[in-house]
């Protein structure tokens, strides 16, 4: 059977396509369809010859097979130093080799591809920063990952999540009008105790357009408003666009390009349209990676940028903390032993690691770092789509040991984590191996601990 | 008074209680009435994965499951679904307190009705978690803009309607709007109104002397009267009293002498002062100690006088 009524080739563009796909229980029909799902081999070699670029074929071509990459790899260490878990070992298996066979592979040969591709890599990229040519294999996995999902070899969540993307340009079904009322919904929540707190929806020219997870909108609106009360106290002129809020992208974990780009590409547009001097993201990595580094080339923009600075949530508190705008109360800084974690994302990829370290100066007595840290830590053990795919959840646990060895060394009962893909991560590792350990957004930590100016405060 | 009713359950012998009152409440003023439950929270990333509540199970979500909930609601309230309440069931994924909020915004629902605990009330449950209202139940009092009814004990839910109502009087702008309710409540139903204050001295560690509790007594029967009895008008159908003790324990005392159906409190009580006590103390402990239903109130928007 070529095509598949569930897994095809063909991305979802109609709501009862994407119901179809979640009244699909665990995918049962649709990993069943993809047993038998063909390849095209013409057309998976003219994609590759359209689009895999000189800097690919290098690397593909230039690996010496050192291994050097292999300690890199959190997943060769928690697997035991299994050989196939080599970084190398595992795209030449696999890119590689489609390449070699100029695309003539197998269903069978592509499906390990995919476990591959979305079960034995997160594309955090350290190993990139371990080859000493600097072969990044996670930017060819995220590579491969597009190859695989135009011939519909894909986890079946992230077609869902890649199919929500396409039809409400957010990773959930979230509407312009729910989210609109959401924000209304929140503010009239807290204004009793916030008089005066504003979400301010689709406003020209402030200072800020602050962007999101569609997981704040649908399921923690409190997120929301404690972004909107913490910019109300350091008085930023800011705002949310109606449409263009969400910047996550499980298109990029899915590697469905075309979404990828119709997703950035209304983000972008809400920049244009309401003119902001800066964009503020909130605790997310892979949104940030999205929109900010990967986002503007595909949106094909000349320049490599966005249409306005894009700083991550952690530059603006680092900042608001030194300028003054926000300021602990020295009585509730965090007395415990506290850990952060770097998300890949924005750490190793953007090179924001020293504002977790200002934020943790301002907020906690005992900061523990973990080790390594940094631009060389560790994953989460959730990335890349990794959290959320049912396919591969033992492989996922097996994945959270690092991190879970990384925490419990610091001795720190606490950790703060902000982004969304790591929070989930730290929070599964809890209920997986029951570590003691709490784990926080940033956020909700900063209402508590931030002093408040007489004149915010509600009058009794 | 009560058109509509918003029955937020866990759907477990905990929450029997709450829905004895809440099928009640909807019969005997001919509510509409929302049987609520929320299955689960969403968990693992994006995945379709919920962490079902009632079983702490991981389970795949689809329709069917939710069709299997949903049906799993009627039969635990199937002797009440047959007394001809109008009466829909709902079950929704999400954070609990989120979702009943959610919900109770969108059917704009005049009352919420809820156990405690279900933590607290399983047989398991450890003896100090007996002693604190749920999580849930703290968030979804702390925002919600109707009134929040809560029955703990089975005990308190075997009342008919309301003719005895006590408000718990502890003069903060909370209390403005609780007592606002009593009154409106009280003039709708024709129940008497008993207005209760009681002067906190077992937190006190110092010595009080007679002269200072009786200059409280006076000052305490001053702001009852500047602040409530005047709003009465008419209505004659109130009393007023203050007595000295432990708070919580005082209004669980009076309002079994008045042989109270209702307790109509504030949310937040004055001595809030910790900023983990979410919930205040004293309402806190009367709602799981009362014999009767006590209704949490802290916003002002549902509740003013028609």
């Amino acid at each position: 059977m070529p095509e598949g009524k569930l897994c095809n080739k063909k991305p979802v563009s109609t709501r009862e396509e994407l119901d179809a796909l979640l009244g699909d229980s665990n995918g049962r029909q649709y990993y069943a369809e993809m047993e038998n799902l063909d390849v095209d081999a013409e057309k998976l070699w003219a994609t590759i010859q359209k689009t895999m670029k000189s800097r690919t074929k290098t690397w593909l071509e230039i690996c010496a097979h050192c291994g050097l990459c292999a300690d890199s790899c959190f997943l060769y260490s928690v697997n035991g130093r299994d050989p196939k878990q080599v970084p190398s070992y595992k795209i030449q298996s696999t890119l590689g080799e489609i390449v070699k066979q100029k695309g003539k592979v197998s269903n069978e040969f592509m499906r390990m591809c995919m476990d591959t591709a979305w079960s034995k890599c997160t594309c955090c990229n350290r190993c990139g920063s371990f080859c000493p040519y600097g072969i990044d294999m996670g930017v060819m996995f995220s590579y491969l990952r597009g190859l695989l999902h135009s011939q519909g070899f894909v986890p079946w969540e992230l077609k869902i999540g890649s199919g929500m993307h396409r039809l409400f340009r957010a990773q959930m079904d979230v509407t312009v009008e729910e989210f609109v009322d959401t924000c209304e919904w929140m503010v009239d929540e807290a204004l009793e105790e916030w008089p005066c707190l504003e979400i301010p929806i689709d406003k020209e020219d402030a200072d800020i357009v602050y962007m999101i997870n569609a997981r704040e909108a649908k399921h923690y609106p409190e997120d929301i408003v404690e972004a909107a009360i913490l910019f109300h106290i350091a008085g930023e002129n800011w705002t949310m666009p109606s449409s263009g809020w969400e910047m996550t992208s499980l298109s990029m974990f899915a590697g469905d390009w075309e979404a990828c780009k119709m997703q950035v590409e209304t983000v972008y547009e809400a920049m244009e349209r309401l003119r902001p001097k800066r964009m503020v993201a909130t605790e997310c990595g892979h949104a940030y990676r999205a929109t900010v580094i990967e986002g503007p080339y595909w949106a094909g923009r000349p320049d490599g940028k966005p249409p306005v600075e894009c700083i991550h949530y952690v530059e603006w508190v680092a900042e608001a903390l030194e300028t003054g705008k926000l300021k602990i109360d020295p009585a509730k800084r965090i007395k415990e032993p506290v850990t952060v974690q770097d998300s890949c994302n924005y750490v190793r990829n953007a090179g924001l690691r020293e504002c977790t370290r200002i934020i943790m100066k301002h907020m906690a007595e005992d900061f523990r770092e973990m080790a390594p840290n940094k631009e060389h830590n560790y994953c989460c053990g959730g990335g890349g789509g990794f959290n959320g795919i049912g396919r591969y959840r033992k492989q996922r646990n097996d994945a959270l040991k690092m991190k879970r060895e990384q925490i419990l060394a610091t001795g720190a009962k606490f950790v703060i984590a902000p982004c969304h893909n790591c929070w989930d991560a730290i929070r599964d590792l809890e209920e997986e191996y029951e570590i003691g350990i709490r784990w926080s957004f940033l956020k909700p930590l900063l209402v508590k601990m931030v002093e408040v100016p007489e004149h915010l405060l509600p009058k009794e | 008074m009560f058109t509509k009713i918003l029955f937020a359950t866990s759907g477990s012998p905990c929450c029997d209680a709450a829905a004895r009152v809440a099928f009640d409440l909807a019969a005997r003023y001919n509510a509409k009435l929302f049987v609520f439950h929320v299955l689960g929270t969403p968990s693992r990333g994006f995945s379709q994965v919920v962490v079902d509540l009632r079983t702490g199970e991981k389970v795949e979500l689809d329709g069917d499951y939710i069709l299997w909930v949903k049906d799993e609601l009627k039969g635990t309230y199937d002797r009440q679904l047959k007394s001809g309440v109008d009466c829909e069931i709902d079950a929704a994924v999400g954070v609990p307190h989120r979702e009943v909020l959610r919900k109770a915004r969108q059917e704009d629902v005049d009352l919420i009705v809820m156990g405690a605990s279900t933590t607290g009330c399983e047989s398991d449950a450890q003896e100090y978690e007996r002693h604190f209202a749920g999580s849930t139940l703290q968030r979804v009092a702390k925002a919600s803009k109707a009134p929040v009814l809560v029955v703990n004990r089975p005990v308190a839910s075997f009342w008919g309607g309301f003719t005895n109502i006590v408000f718990g009087a502890d003069f903060s702008k909370g209390s403005e709007h609780a007592f606002k309710f009593a009154l409106r409540t009280a003039k709708e139903l024709d129940a008497n109104l008993h207005l209760f204050h009681a002067i906190d001295i077992g937190s006190s560690h110092g010595f009080i002397s007679q002269k200072e509790l009786d200059d409280r007594m006076i000052e305490a029967r001053d702001r009852m009267r500047r602040k409530y009895l005047i709003q009465t008008g008419d209505f004659k159908k109130v009393t007023a009293d203050i007595w000295e003790g432990i708070p919580y324990i005082e209004i669980v005392k009076y309002a079994r002498e008045k042989q109270a159906d209702l307790i109509i409190m504030a949310h937040h009580s004055k001595d809030v002062s910790d900023e983990s006590a979410v919930f205040g103390h004293t309402l806190e402990q009367v709602l799981l100690r009362a014999t009767c239903p006590v209704a949490s109130v802290n916003r002002p928007d549902k509740i003013q006088l028609a």
